[in-house]
């Protein structure tokens, strides 16, 4: 049997658990605005019962262990999800900087649609000034200046690429210095983590930290995680591994392949990884995709109208006989130009087949149509068909990233509202078992100054009553 | 399902968001009048309008192409007029020299053959505004006609130093003319010479100049017999060569006519594919206000409920 102090013993012990519990229970409203954070249990469980002839006896209850309410699946599919985003955000922007760099934007202005102060238009002037040429009353100067326009779009469009493809370098190189801190400081926490847990207790801040660290990484470049019987957790990237235990035994690097491009290795093996997720293998994927496939389009453009162009104006003759002159120079966008010569005198514009007759505008009429002359290294297609096929393909990319970013945020959105469901706290259900643990007390606090009055009665059985 | 408290509000906010970006999308569309902007809108489309540009800008220069050549072929028509003016003057000259016998008379009819041969190279020498010779084929930086006069200030022989070469002028899709007529054609192929040609055998300027020493040296019967088929061959071609300026100035006119409903058309090809009808738009918009407007009232009630709202 119990007896009073037993019985006493059992109330304080219930005291105590529903002071805990409470505790808890705070803890948990506090947190309700921490994303990383996964509510807390107090799990309450009887003592020892003795034994007595009667039966047995309960000794009170207590806090056995405060767990964690995580569901490790849906974690391991967020983590995926953030890598997945990660990459079509770092893609969408890269591209969508692109698409600014092009500069081909749809106004109202005059009574139609049009693109004004690109490309498309530039090219349009250039070869429509070659046309007015033909009438015998066109200005030279004219010609000269709308190529001249035009050289100086290609080249400011590709110096823009240049500096958009050096961004994103930069930004690779920032993700995986801030990669590499990630991985230690998951080390780190698994170090910590498997002290506690050789100790027999549960750290359940330092999983929290740790989890949302890890998401943090997945979201920069896609991992694989295992978790430890020891209470670590390691992580591979493309199957090299980065953390293994309470140490982070390699990291990244970024190793300049040349031509501008900056791939990932690992640092012990400087073996290539492939990094195909996060915003590292989004902006890697956008830089040697898409934004390279525009550079090379845009150059081919370039090369093809320095070449055309020059194939036919050479063999023309100016007013006063020259002749054998270039028009462009260069050799792609970047370094298209017009000839100095022709700048600084354009009446040296080669308009005519045969020297000595100003009258003739053969030259000119060539270069006229060569607007609406198929051309076989572009695929069959004119100079502006080409660059509006480039302009739509950039737009089609962008449009495709877009559409797999919406699903992918959607996806995410799905898996944050199922973990917040499982782990998130509720401000209404907390108050609601604070309430519990209220009552709880005041009723082990009842028992209590009821069994103190019952042993106050004992200690005072010596005393007779008085008659 | 477990409802957390932040999952309420994360949803709500993420609702918002979307209601929120449809309805700057919508904005701009009912701003700016068009349903595609950016290359990332609609791609195709976008291809379709940039080629629909460079047509229009393209159809835009055929015209004021089309403008410079009928200015051409106008001051080219005056002239050939005052040419019609002098050949008939001279074949009037020499029908009536048949029947004169008086050398003073013939000797004034010369004098006004002279005038007429110097009123013929004024005109054969027209210059356009910027101060090109329209008649010497693509030769247009020196007079294309020269004369030779003598001691007595009579022109005896006049040389075409112009030649037979033309440019083509693009006036549409496909489709070029040119406005230049050269002086004189003696190869027998190519544009046919204003004023002497070998196929047909018009030669103006040799001809008034033998009027000219026929009359001056008293032959009425070459006059007669050759000076007067020769003008009325002359005759004859200058009315076909301006016969040709009629059918090339008609020809601009209905290329500058094609040109112009090609510009509507491509205008409301563009408008078709890229305008917002703005009726639709309002009314989208105006149903996305709504929603947000619902989103924000009902997130509002269910946020300020919580228990701490029924606890003492």
């Amino acid at each position: 049997m119990l007896g009073l102090f037993g019985t006493l013993n059992s109330a304080a012990s219930s005291l105590a658990a529903q002071q805990e519990a409470m505790a808890v229970a705070g803890q948990n409203m506090a947190n309700v605005n921490n994303p990383a954070y996964a509510r807390e249990q107090a799990v309450v469980q009887n003592n020892m019962p003795i034994d007595t002839p009667a039966g047995e006896e309960g000794t009170g209850v207590g806090v056995v262990s405060i767990t964690e309410v995580r569901d490790s699946l849906l974690d391991s599919q967020i983590q995926s999800e953030n890598s997945v985003t990660g990459s079509y955000t770092a893609q969408q922007t890269a591209l969508q900087n692109a698409e600014a760099c092009l500069g081909e934007q749809l106004t109202n202005s005059g009574n139609s649609a049009a693109s004004t102060g690109g490309l498309a238009e530039m090219l349009s002037n250039l070869f429509n000034s070659f046309s007015s040429m033909t009438t015998g009353t066109g200005d030279p100067a004219t010609v000269v200046q709308a190529a001249q326009e035009v050289a100086n779009q290609f080249n400011q469009v590709s110096a823009s690429l240049s500096q958009a493809r050096g961004n994103l370098n930069t930004s690779i190189q920032n993700d995986v210095a801030s990669s590499n801190q990630d991985l230690s400081q998951i080390a780190a926490l698994n170090q910590q983590m498997i002290v506690v847990q050789a100790a027999g207790g549960t750290a359940n801040n330092l999983v929290d930290e740790r989890e949302q660290t890890i998401e943090n990484l997945a979201g920069m470049v896609n991992i694989s995680t295992s978790a430890q019987p020891n209470g670590s957790v390691n992580i591979t990237i493309g199957g090299v591994p980065m953390v293994t235990g309470g140490n982070a035994v390699d990291s990244l690097q970024t190793c300049d392949a040349g031509g501008g491009q900056l791939l990932i290795q690992d640092e012990n093996s400087a073996a290539p990884l492939a990094v195909t997720g996060g915003s590292i293998g989004g902006n890697i994927a956008a830089r040697d995709g898409a934004l390279a496939g525009l550079q090379t389009s845009l150059d081919t453009l370039a090369s093809q109208l320095i070449t055309q162009v020059n194939n036919i104006y050479t063999a023309g003759c100016d007013s006063s006989g020259g002749t054998g002159q270039d028009f462009f120079t260069g050799t792609g966008a970047s370094d298209i130009g017009v000839n100095s010569a022709l700048v600084s005198d354009p009446s040296q514009f080669q308009a005519s087949s045969a020297p000595g007759a100003g009258g003739n505008t053969q030259i000119a009429l060539s270069l006229a149509n060569l607007a609406t002359q198929n051309i076989a290294a572009l695929g069959g297609q004119t100079l502006t068909q080409s660059y509006a096929q480039t302009v739509s393909n950039l737009g089609a990319a962008i449009d495709t990233a877009t559409g797999q970013l919406n699903t992918s945020q959607s996806i995410g959105a799905t898996l944050a509202n199922q973990r917040s469901s499982e782990s998130g706290v509720s401000i209404d259900e907390e108050m609601t078992n604070l309430m519990q643990f209220q009552k709880a007390y005041e009723a082990s606090a009842q028992l209590v100054a009821t069994l103190n009055a019952m042993m106050e009665t004992v200690i005072d059985m010596d005393n007779p009553i008085s008659t | 399902m477990r409802i957390s408290t932040s999952l309420f509000a994360n949803s709500f906010l993420s609702q918002m968001n979307q209601l929120q970006s449809q309805q700057m999308q919508l904005q701009n569309q009912a701003t700016t009048g068009l349903k595609v902007s950016l290359p990332e809108d609609d791609p195709a489309t976008m291809d379709q309008a940039l080629n629909l540009q460079t047509q229009a800008a393209a159809n835009t220069q055929y015209q004021s192409n089309i403008t410079q050549l009928q200015n051409t072929a106008t001051t080219a028509a005056t002239a050939m007029n005052s040419l019609q003016t002098v050949i008939e003057q001279a074949g009037e000259i020499a029908t009536d020299a048949g029947g004169v016998n008086s050398s003073t008379q013939l000797a004034t009819y010369a004098t006004q053959v002279g005038n007429l041969i110097q009123e013929a190279l004024q005109a054969a020498n027209t210059q356009d505004t910027q101060g090109n010779y329209i008649f010497g084929g693509t030769i247009n930086n020196q007079p294309p006609f020269v004369a030779t006069t003598d001691s007595n200030g009579n022109v005896t022989a006049v040389t075409y130093q112009g030649n037979t070469d033309e440019s083509q002028t693009p006036i549409g899709a496909g489709q070029t003319v040119s406005a230049q007529v050269p002086g004189a054609n003696t190869t027998g192929s190519g544009p046919s010479g204003l004023l002497a040609d070998s196929r047909s055998g018009a030669n103006l300027f040799s001809d008034l100049i033998s009027l000219q020493q026929d009359l001056t040296s008293g032959n009425t019967t070459a006059i007669a017999s050759t000076d007067s088929p020769n003008l009325t061959t002359d005759e004859n071609h200058m009315v076909s060569s301006i016969a040709e300026n009629g059918v090339l100035q008609s020809t601009l006119e209905s290329a500058s006519t094609t040109a112009t409903q090609l510009g509507t058309s491509i205008t409301t090809q563009t408008s078709n594919l890229t305008s917002a009808d703005l009726a639709t738009t309002l009314t989208k918009l105006d149903q996305t206000q709504t929603a947000y407007q619902a989103a924000l009232q009902s997130g509002e009630m269910i946020m300020n409920l919580s228990i701490l709202n029924f606890l003492q």
